[in-house]
């Protein structure tokens, strides 16, 4: 039992400036200066007492007659334990437990519980219950029987099952659950039992027997703490405990050993519990799961902890906490990212102190556009802390801010409660709660620091973002710390993304390809353009660049100037293809060939029959949420590449790439919109392309002309290493202007 | 100092028989700008609430400035003329305090809760706020990002996010209850720094205030101490309320809303009477018969045996003019919003045909008893209620009493009005259904 008298904000020099209090009534009102606070009030924690039953129920009292309210909590001391294959029955497990006890079923049970007007949540180590002190002995005779004797009948079993995977499925649609459930899953790892995650896989394989198993081997009186708080006394609550709970003695549950020493349940299988905290490893990753169209992206920053709850610098690194962004508004995440940049309508880090598994997460929503630098700025103040000490005045306000919390706290007799039993379950000295103000009062800006370097880790953490891909994509370059893997693509179950495809059976790859033929205008309109020429306005990073293509039949020539210089250039004359760097030139063959030759067309897809060796359907998938046909074009070498068309549109709005340069691969995206029309055919204006050797491009399409000649020769191949005179920019034809609207 | 001249003031040391020891005792009065000003004195815990309860919501915008309310709540923590941008809640922090405001169609509330010896803090930095804030168009440029940001995260980024707007808009066509507290953004981005100077002097005043200290404090010396900070505060203009009466529906109002979920869900809106009067605390009782408690008829019929629903709710909006009450479920992977509509609505027949039981109507009452106890057990609840009872139901010692109000029901009063309100030419259906696209 223990008691703590402490005084509040016991040594501050703001709290003994306010000992100088008195009655200033009667001055002079001056508005200027905030006014200087009174005494700093006692802070008193209410007392509980203990005892055991003989059977092994510790049962925890604490007496609050203020309000005729009685509380009431059974917990069970159980391990996090793998549940595999299985993931999702231990939350069966804490919910059926009122689907049916001794007698009752789950009717009889609801029907007594609103009866008197009370609470009872139910979960997988116990259950809280609450209600008005007149009718707390019928309640304690559910409680009894929902904990000692639950039945799980097989049809409530169903029936849960259809709500936990109907659950599973909304979760897909959730940014905050998905968040939530992936999130657990890359920081802990899926094999983890903080990790797992529950799918519409693992729920198929629960059944009744091990919810049997899992009561029979876990809820047993050994492990049992039975607190009451509010309007009870003392002897009231241990009689109730004795009467209710006293004769409480079930058989041992039958258990062996595997030949790898693990704990067999009947009935459950090896039961294995987290043998060892996972902590943070390897450097920072980033991890995506994809949500087209998604109206913010909802991020976290994240990495595991092996700190214990009865650790001493628990309570500095809490300190450390609400600084960067535990819960208060002067946190600098909050100031940072709300305050100054108005990125966000929140930002908070928590640090849970676990005693099994501790982690920190950072977590905000934020605009799509800033994700990326969103994500940069929590980093950085993470890096903050443990390069600096905080101020005096950070100091100052996070350690009043959890006094003035702790105050508020003990306003909930529960929480002298919380405090009993979490020093009994996480083995902490018996006066931690006694002692914590007078412990936090001396903690300083320097011990601050050193828990920020032992347990802030900006440069191993995982960064989740859920929302639109294509639109965060570029921000999030630079954040993962292998710039070969900038991130990785998960599912909205954690898993592995990838393109999954659905098999297409109502048409061929060249009816698909046709019908974007005829979507941009169709042969009779493409044919004719036999010259076209077309000038794009290009971004490289901070470079502008100009690339004009000219087009005739059979042949092709283009040019990439930035300013006036000249800086590459091929040249197509229907056999062979010059390549020109702006210092040297030379033949093109093999794949750089076969490019020039398809792509040096004003609508390579025309052409598709002739020049590639093959192309195929492969299914239909999303792409930014649209439905899309998947094409894979084989050339004549077995190169190939994939091209994606709109199902609806029939317009093309991806081509993907492999490109080999020194040794790496890339893989060149290069997505299509902004479809107008030219002289009656439909080209993309707005060109983007990701992940090619040459970086991302940005490509506006700006002037064309249609079937204006070239000059004799222009197309011509003179291979010897001649050095080749740009065409006068007075040579070249007269603009043609594309009209800007459809 | 001025002499303490309180236009009004009853001492209220309430003690009815019903509720026993469990009364809230309170002293209130007005001052003479005003300003109406409720003290509760509580020494079980060394801590204060300050709490300012503002009679203006997003019901006293204009069409062309929807959310304009909300966005002042955020506006009106960026300082005052003594306080610097930013320093307001340092303040709080720094006294061990927390700090928050919340606003919705009738009234925009503001908080403290501070160790009690910062009660002068508290009182300090409220007067401030109602005395000059300031705002500076730093403040308004970042608020307006972070509010943008907030209707992202609360409503659009949310599955079924959308749902109380999607309602409310096609549940009132005259009154501004038909728009989101929360606004919209081209309201926001068009209102200009004249706009907010005149809402500030319009509605900022102590006339159309509730000042709420609740807790560790000594009623006499508090009552001082409003004097002295509040009292010189100039009293504005009359506040004139909207009188918008909107008129009745007309017939059943239905649509489709598309959106990111995988789960259909079905939501009914019925217009009914405003908070405080008997009807609405009779379908607030009809609500709880269907969907409070797992034995709630909504939850045992449609979760329970027809297996067809996730979850179940029915709620009034305590609105202060008449507003509505939702009724809302959410199917089960194997069932359609059709199937679930039909399922609800015998539910909802079921309340006019039949009286309820006695044990029922007993067990509602029940759980009402219960909720009563445990809604007045914190101090900064109390306040809130405090304010609320005063502001919106213009009757302080509803605190104690208006749970006699739902007691008092019988059987047939819910029949009437289930049979009066629970009528489809009452009221707009939805079914939220997945978007094509979003299908699995």
């Amino acid at each position: 039992m223990f008691t703590g008298h402490n005084r509040w904000a016991c040594c501050s020099a703001a709290a003994l400036g306010g000992l100088l209090f008195p009655a200033l009534m009667t001055a002079q009102l001056d508005r200027s200066i905030p006014p200087a606070p009174g005494p700093a009030p006692l802070v008193r924690i209410g007392e509980h007492a203990t005892s055991t039953l003989p059977n092994g129920v510790r049962v925890i009292v604490v007496e609050d007659h203020k309000l005729p309210l009685v509380n009431i909590q059974v917990r069970f001391d159980i391990p996090p334990i793998h549940q595999g294959e299985k993931a999702g029955y231990v939350d069966l497990f804490g919910e059926l437990l009122t689907a049916g006890a001794g007698k009752r079923t789950k009717a009889d049970i609801d029907r007594s519980v609103d009866a008197i007007g009370a609470n009872l949540y139910t979960s997988n180590d116990g259950l809280f219950a609450s209600v008005l002190k007149k009718n707390l002995e019928p309640l304690m005779e559910v409680v009894h029987d929902v904990v000692v004797e639950p039945t799980f009948p097989a049809a409530e079993l169903e029936s849960a099952l259809m709500r936990a995977l109907s659950s599973v499925q909304q979760r897909k649609e959730d940014p905050e659950a998905i968040a939530e459930a992936v999130g657990r899953s890359v920081m802990f790892g899926r094999s983890h039992p903080y990790g797992e995650v529950t799918t519409e896989r693992t729920l198929g394989k629960v059944d009744r027997t091990m919810l049997e198993a899992y009561h029979h081997h876990f809820f047993r009186p050994e492990n049992a703490y039975l607190v009451f708080v509010g309007d009870i006394t003392e002897k009231e609550a241990k009689e109730l405990a004795k009467e209710h709970f006293g004769k409480w003695d079930p058989k041992p549950s039958k258990t062996t050993q595997d030949e790898f020493g693990r704990t067999v349940v009947e009935g459950l299988g090896a039961v294995v519990p987290l043998q060892k905290a996972t902590v943070a490893s390897g450097t920072r990753r980033v991890f995506v799961v994809d949500r087209p169209g998604a109206a913010q992206s909802v991020v976290r920053v994240m990495f595991p902890l092996a700190i214990v709850p009865k650790d001493i610098r628990a309570q500095q690194a809490q300190v450390m906490n609400t600084i960067l962004g535990g819960g208060i508004f002067n946190a600098r995440l909050m100031q940072n990212l709300r305050e100054r940049n108005g990125f966000t309508y929140g930002c908070y880090s928590s640090l849970d102190v676990d005693r099994f598994n501790s982690s920190f997460v950072a977590s905000t929503s934020v605009r799509t556009e800033v994700t990326g630098q969103a994500v940069m700025e929590i980093l950085n103040e993470m890096e903050g802390m443990r390069k600096a000490p905080v101020t005096t005045e950070e100091l100052e306000l996070a350690k009043r801010s959890m006094m003035g919390s702790f105050g508020r706290s003990l306003e909930d007799p529960r929480t002298v409660a919380r405090f009993a039993l979490n020093t009994r379950l996480n083995g902490l000295p018996a006066d931690q709660y006694s002692t914590y103000l007078t412990r936090l009062e001396s903690i300083s800006a320097q011990q601050v620091q050193d828990v920020a370097n032992l347990f802030l880790l900006p440069d191993q953490a995982m960064v989740l973002v859920v929302g639109d891909l294509e639109r965060i994509k570029a921000g999030l370059k630079g954040i993962g710390m292998d710039p070969l893997d900038p991130f990785t693509q998960l599912t909205e179950e954690g898993e592995r993304w990838e393109e999954v495809l659905t098999p297409v059976t109502d048409r061929t790859a060249e009816q698909v390809v046709e019908t974007y033929i005829h979507a941009i205008g169709g042969r009779e309109k493409i044919a004719p353009m036999r010259h076209l020429t077309l000038v794009h306005e290009q971004q490289r990073g901070d470079e502008a660049f100009r690339f004009e293509e000219w087009f005739g039949p059979e042949q092709y020539r283009s040019k990439l100037h930035i300013g006036e210089e000249l800086v590459e250039e091929f040249t197509f004359d229907g056999q062979r293809v010059l390549y020109f760097d702006g210092a040297n030139s030379g033949e093109m063959t093999d794949a750089g060939f076969e490019i020039v030759r398809l792509n040096g067309r004003p609508v390579p897809e025309v052409a598709y029959r002739n020049v590639l060796e093959k192309a195929d359907l492969m299914g239909t998938t999303k792409l930014n949420g649209k439905e899309v046909y998947k094409l894979t074009m084989t050339y004549t070498s077995g190169n190939s590449f994939h091209v994606y068309f709109d199902k609806e549109t029939g317009l093309k709005l991806r081509s993907v790439e492999e490109q080999f340069y020194n040794g790496r691969v890339y893989e060149r995206v290069v997505d299509f919109a902004d479809w107008k029309p030219i002289a009656g055919v439909l080209f993309p204006h707005l060109i983007t392309e990701e992940g090619g050797v040459s970086g991302p491009i940005r490509s506006v399409l700006g002037s064309s002309t249609v079937n204006q000649a070239t000059p004799k020769g222009f197309f011509d191949v003179v291979i010897p290493e001649v050095k080749e005179e740009p065409v006068p920019p007075e040579m070249l034809p007269p603009e043609y202007s594309a009209p800007t609207e459809e | 100092m001025r002499p303490l001249l309180f236009a009004l003031s009853v001492p209220m040391l309430a003690a009815p028989a019903v509720a026993q020891k469990r009364a809230v005792a309170y002293t209130e009065f007005d001052l003479p700008n005003g300003l109406h000003v409720i003290l509760h004195e509580d020494h079980g815990t060394p801590i204060v609430a300050v709490s300012v309860m503002y009679h203006v919501g997003s019901k006293n915008e204009t069409p062309d400035r929807r959310g304009f309310a909300h966005f002042f709540e955020h506006l009106l923590f960026e300082g005052s003329a003594n306080i610097k941008r930013g320093e307001f809640s340092k303040l709080v922090e720094n006294a061990g305090g927390v700090l928050n405001a919340n606003t919705n169609g009738d009234r925009t509330y503001y908080y403290e809760v501070l160790p009690s010896n910062q009660l002068e803090l508290g009182l300090w930095l409220e007067s401030e706020r109602m005395l000059h804030a300031r705002v500076d168009q730093v403040g308004v440029d970042t608020q307006r990002e972070v509010v943008k940001e907030e209707r992202r995260q609360r409503y659009e980024n949310q599955p079924y996010g959308t749902l109380t707007m999607e309602v409310l808009q096609r549940a009132f066509t005259r009154h501004p209850y038909q728009w989101p507290t929360i606004g919209y953004m081209e309201d926001l981005d068009a209102a200009s720094e004249a706009d907010y100077q005149a809402f500030y002097k319009k509605f900022y005043v102590p006339n159309n205030a509730t000042l709420v200290v609740a807790g560790d404090v000594d009623v006499a010396r508090t009552r001082e101490l409003v004097q002295r900070y509040f009292g010189d505060i100039p009293r504005g203009e009359k506040v004139e309320q909207p009188t918008i009466v909107e008129p009745p529906l007309g017939g059943e109002v239905r649509d489709i809303i598309h959106d990111r979920i995988q789960l259909p869900a079905v939501v009914m809106g019925y217009r009914i009477p405003a908070n405080g009067t008997p009807d609405f605390y009779a379908v607030e009782l009809l609500n709880r018969l269907l969907s409070n408690g797992n034995s709630a008829r909504m939850n045992v019929a449609l979760k329970d045996r027809q297996q067809v629903a996730v979850y179940c709710g029915a709620f009034n909006f305590p609105f202060e003019h008449p507003g509505i009450a939702m009724l809302f479920a959410i199917a089960n992977a194997k069932t359609d919003a059709e199937q679930l509509e039909a399922a609800m609505q015998k539910e909802i027949d079921a309340l006019a045909t039949a009286p309820i039981s006695a044990e029922e109507l007993a067990k509602l009452k029940a759980q009402l008893e219960t909720e009563w106890v445990a809604d007045n057990s914190r101090i900064a609840g109390i306040a809130g209620n405090l304010a609320t009872a005063h502001c919106l139901l213009g009757n302080t010692e509803l605190i104690n009493t208006e749970i006699d109000r739902y007691l008092s029901l019988t059987a047939e009063d819910l029949q009437r009005a289930a049979k009066t309100y629970f009528v489809n030419q009452n009221r707009v259906v939805l079914h939220y259904l997945p978007t094509p696209n979003s299908q699995p």
